[in-house]
């Protein structure tokens, strides 16, 4: 930016940069939200159940496609998986690096597509369980509840990463995940 | 220092309504989809009761569906990218700006502190204002401020705020502007 007087410096963009588009909101919270209730609340047996799973199976796929045609920061391009970058970034976390991504960071792009991956495994495992021809398969219904057990042990760490790197950033990550800007300061290190 | 805050909240607030609405009719779009292929498929597999016509329209609704989400999806991708330029259009004239303000700042020689109350001035903000955000009395104010005006050779506040307005109107249409006698910069500063 073009500020050479002293006089100019120290203007805050007071919303911040729009990183999440509204597609990607509505998808996340509407997930997490299925989860919740097909998790914890409702009958496993049951039709409710059956449908939010579709729901989910709907959402992940579509949130898959967005990430090939979606805007830059929710592009796969943005966070490709990498776990070299990931081990790279635990290490420049632990040198106090408070660099900025606008999209996920390296390790939560890890969780991103780790998430992701385990809900798809639920979903298929569970439609398999109500067909014929997987009707009683012992090992899709265990399937089933490993991947649902691997998901709660993720959810504990993505939910506990994001309040981490909320504390060591200062960025407010839940809400931008609400509102679709994070507080970044615009002349701080960015990626 | 003082900061220069202009960023106007309620702009591109319509857009990013329609990008909601858009992204909220996607994702319903989508999920009737899965249910639609959810059923097709569990009736082309499992055999059923429905007839072949019934199965060929189901599968007709359903890409009919798929095809319409992924119209929309692009449509909310160029939406999002539009709004992200004009944001930065946005920033760019703001940047400007405090260009185009700094060098009459410093074309007249103002002192840092007679550049704080100035673009305090710009802002609309009155003496008393002025002089409870600086910390100082009122009177250190109004002496800045007449020191402001007389390096500006204006008369006061609405004059000053007037150079600013002339800059901003006049833009490139300049010379080649055929309405010769409509020319406020030139009309103003000669009047002065
Ligand atoms: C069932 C629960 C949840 C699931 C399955 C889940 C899954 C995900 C996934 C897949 C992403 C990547 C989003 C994308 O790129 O589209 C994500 C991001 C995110 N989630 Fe969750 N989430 C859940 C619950 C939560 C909760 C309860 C919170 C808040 C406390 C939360 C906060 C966030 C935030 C802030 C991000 C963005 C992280 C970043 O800025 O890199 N999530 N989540």
């Amino acid at each position: 930016m073009a500020d050479q007087s002293s006089i100019f410096r120290g203007r805050s963009e007071p919303r911040g940069i729009r990183v999440w588009d509204p597609l990607v909101r509505i998808v996340h919270w509407g997930i997490a939200l299925s989860v919740l209730l097909n998790g914890s609340v409702n009958d496993p047996d049951g039709v409710v159940h059956e449908r939010i799973g579709y729901a989910v199976l709907g959402l992940v796929v579509l949130r898959l496609i967005w990430g090939f045609i979606g805007p830059s920061t929710a592009r796969f391009s943005a966070f490709p998986p990498n776990p070299v970058a990931a081990l790279r970034h635990l290490k420049a976390i632990l040198r106090g690096d408070t660099t900025v991504h606008l999209s996920h960071n390296p390790l939560g792009a890890l969780m991103a597509y780790n998430l992701w991956l385990t809900l798809l495994v639920i979903c298929v495992t569970g439609i398999m369980m109500g067909t014929i021809r997987f009707f009683g398969a012992d090992w899709v219904e265990e399937l089933h509840e490993a991947a649902f057990d691997w998901l709660m042990i993720s959810l504990v760490l993505h939910v506990g990463g994001v309040f981490l790197d909320q504390w060591r950033t200062g960025v407010r990550l839940v809400r931008a995940m609400v509102t679709g800007y994070k507080n970044v300061d615009r002349n701080g290190p960015l990626k | 220092m003082i900061g220069w805050n202009t960023a106007n909240p309620r702009l591109g607030e319509r857009e990013a309504r329609r990008a909601a609405l858009m992204a909220l009719m996607i994702v319903v779009q989508a999920l009737c989809a899965v249910f639609f292929i959810g059923d097709v498929l569990l009736d082309a597999t499992e055999g059923s009761a429905d007839s072949r016509w019934h199965l060929a329209f189901e599968t007709v609704a359903a890409i009919v569906l798929c095809i319409g989400t992924l119209y929309f999806m692009v449509e909310l991708r160029r939406l999002w990218v539009r709004m992200a330029q004009v944001n930065a259009g946005l920033r760019a004239a703001r940047g400007e700006m405090f260009q185009v303000i700094d060098a009459f700042f410093a074309s007249w020689g103002l002192t840092p502190a007679e550049r704080d109350v100035a673009l305090l001035i710009l802002k609309g903000l009155d003496n008393e204002s002025i002089a409870q955000i600086r910390g100082t009395a009122a009177g250190t104010v109004r002496a800045q401020s007449a020191a402001i005006y007389a390096k500006a050779n204006v008369d006061g506040r609405a004059q000053l705020l007037s150079l600013f307005m002339e800059e901003l109107l006049a833009g490139d249409s300049g010379d080649s502007d055929p309405s010769e006698q409509f020319k406020p910069s030139v009309a103003a500063r000669s009047a002065r």
